[in-house]
């Protein structure tokens, strides 16, 4: 079960640490780590560009057939544990308060996450070579009504989770650009 | 193979990125920028500055107080377009905020004054504030949390702006802490806090007394500081409290002021009793006896200042002389003890002398009388019949000393009983030798016989 879901069990891990981490400041400076403190600002950018590995790596991978960085199941892994563990990290940065587009984004940031694990699911339900790679006739060809019905699933799937992650990531940069101007240059 | 695009630039997706900016720049423009704030502004109200009686009433203008990196402007400077007062103290190092700008040059308004924290929130963050309270003539030492416990901010104490501060203020947190001591203070001491008290607390109950002239010690201590300085209201009228014991103890007094103001002569903090007073330093010293007695068997009815030093005053009751030798004891007897006595009778009209010398004094002053006793011999010691009554009316001491009667010394012409003027070779014979009877009679065979009457035979 540990090879199984091994990017699981290390986003839990990582999360725990991190999650270690995070009480070991509260129990120090006896507060929660402000957004715009040190700890929260690393946190909140070390996530999201996690994140932002995570919308881009995988993607980039795919549309590389002929390259040779890893297999699509590793890659899928590595999408996996930074699509985890980074919004993970920018909830914590959020200090507990979710007002106006910095809460927005945390939202969908928690939207997308969800939804990662509903097209986790789906692509689990396509029938695959061991790299990871769709299975052609004719070792599918008794599957290819499963097929076609799981694929029909995760086009849908796509055609909702990438404008979601659109929106997520164009509201994280306006966030972004909104946190430098108001308060990190602020003099 | 078809070459796929990038998987987020699809075409819903570069809409929905569209979409997602313009909602954000339409909620701009609707509401500014309330979109970026990380939380209310304080809505505290105070003054009226423009339009606006607080921060909240400014949310949504970002640029009121914010100002952009580019630009040349600070955020402080936006600060005091509104807070002209802070500007005009930013410029005396003897304000608060110009203590603070001339410690920390480069500091920003929002080092100690945060915001977005909530509208309740406090405005000033005062484990930020690099200050001595003490600089303004009070200390915040003593006031870290107020009675509930919750940190102080300035407005607790300045509810009316910094600058300002009703004492009230005191007297209404602190008697939440102790209503009953606070009144009792407030009585014996008023209600203007500051005219004695700096916050350290210099001048509370910790307050060491030992480093002025009136140190406390003994029932002192326990004291309020109201029980000795009731009705001072400044320190000055502390200090001037009267450090004479008679100042706060006149109605104590149970001397009735016989013995003065100086109660610390006998008396210690420890208490009014035991007391210790030094009789040597009065006129009359206690000495033998005299130490062993309470104070009281003197000095009957509390009075300790006029009482007579002689003898007499006290012991007239207990005078075995009945009065005989004078009011002055002293001269015979001692405060040991009235016995033994010792009488000088050299000073007398009758000095003592010889066998005078060892007899008790009862032997000549019967019956207890010791004054008008005749000096003369005869009233104590009568004429002898040896005498044969020939010296009446001399004085017995022509011819004896108080030595002894006998031998005596008879230097008077001698009556011529055997025919001379003077008894011729019988000088150094003594009475006696022929006055073998007494003086009448005369035994001349003592020594001389028929058959020498010239020259004495065997007789002495």
């Amino acid at each position: 079960m540990l090879s199984k879901n091994k990017e699981l069990w290390l986003s839990l891990l990582a999360a725990l640490l991190i999650t270690a981490v995070y009480a070991f400041i509260v129990y120090w400076f006896k507060a929660i780590p402000a957004a715009a403190g040190f700890f929260g600002h690393m946190i909140g950018v070390i996530g999201f560009i996690f994140m932002l590995m995570t919308e881009t790596l995988y993607s980039l991978r795919k549309r590389s057939r002929k390259g040779r960085w890893g297999t699509m199941r590793s890659w899928l892994q590595f999408h996996i544990f930074t699509g985890l563990v980074g919004p993970y990290m920018v909830l914590l940065h959020t200090s507990w308060k979710f007002h106006g587009l910095a809460g927005a984004t945390t939202l969908l940031t928690i939207i997308i996450v969800i939804s990662g694990f509903i097209g986790r699911y789906i692509y689990t339900r396509i029938p695959r070579a061991l790299v990871g790679v769709e299975m052609t006739a004719p070792g599918a060809v008794n599957q290819a009504a499963v097929l076609v019905r799981a694929r029909r699933t995760l086009s849908i799937w796509h055609a909702v989770h990438i404008p979601i992650g659109m929106a997520l990531f164009v509201a994280a940069f306006i966030h972004i650009g909104a946190a430098l101007t108001y308060a990190t240059l602020l003099r | 193979m078809e070459k796929k695009p990038f998987g987020c630039l699809t075409v819903p997706g570069l809409i929905t990125a569209v979409l997602t900016g313009l909602v954000v720049l339409a909620v701009g423009l609707l509401r500014g920028g309330v979109l970026f704030s990380p939380g209310p502004l304080n809505a505290q109200a105070g003054a009226l500055i423009g339009s606006v009686t607080s921060h909240a009433d400014l949310s949504g203008r970002c640029t009121a107080c914010h100002a952009f990196f580019w630009q040349r402007a600070a955020m402080a400077d936006r600060c005091v377009l509104c807070h002209t007062d802070v500007d005009v103290q930013l410029q005396d190092p003897s304000t608060l905020h110009g203590d603070q700008f001339s410690k920390k040059p480069g500091i920003s308004c929002r080092y100690c004054h945060p915001d977005h924290l909530g509208v309740n929130a406090p405005l000033t963050d005062m484990t930020r504030v690099d200050i001595s309270h003490q600089t303004f003539g009070y200390s915040l030492a003593a006031h870290q949390h107020q009675a509930d416990g919750s940190p102080f901010a300035c407005k607790t104490c300045h509810v009316n702006g910094y600058t300002t501060f009703d004492q009230t203020i005191c007297t209404t947190c602190h008697q939440q802490i102790d209503l009953i001591y606070t009144q009792a203070h407030l009585k014996a001491f008023g209600e203007s806090c500051l005219a004695c008290h700096d916050g350290i607390d210099t001048y509370n109950h910790n307050f060491d007394h030992g480093k002025v002239a009136f140190q406390l010690t003994g029932k002192h201590v326990p004291l309020d500081c109201g029980a000795c300085h009731s009705g001072a209201r400044t320190i000055a009228d502390l200090k001037a409290t009267p450090q004479a014991c008679s100042s706060c103890h006149a109605k104590d007094d149970a001397h009735q002021g016989q013995f003065g103001t100086s109660c610390g002569t006998c008396h210690s903090p420890d208490g009014w009793l035991p007391a210790s007073f030094d009789h040597s330093k009065t006129k009359f010293p206690l000495t033998g006896a005299h130490l062993k007695l309470d104070c009281i068997q003197c000095h009957t009815n509390a009075d300790f200042a006029s009482l007579p030093a002689d003898c007499f005053s006290c012991h007239a009751k207990d005078d075995a002389h009945k009065g005989q030798f004078g009011t002055s004891c002293g001269t015979c007897h001692s405060a040991d003890a009235w016995l033994p006595a010792s009488f000088d009778h050299s000073v007398t009209k009758f000095p003592l002398t010889g066998a005078h010398v060892s007899l008790d004094c009862a032997q000549c002053h019967k019956n207890g009388v010791f004054t008008n006793l005749p000096a003369d011999c005869a009233s104590c010691h009568p004429d002898p019949s040896f005498h044969a009554g020939l010296f009446a009316g001399i004085r017995c001491d022509r011819c004896h000393n108080t030595t002894i009667w006998s031998p005596a010394t008879f230097n008077q012409s001698h009556p011529n009983s055997c025919g001379q003027v003077t008894c011729i070779n019988h000088e150094n014979a003594t009475c006696r030798e022929c006055h073998t009877v007494n003086l009448s009679t005369a035994n001349c065979l003592k020594c001389h016989d028929s058959n020498n009457p010239v020259e004495g035979g065997g007789g002495d």
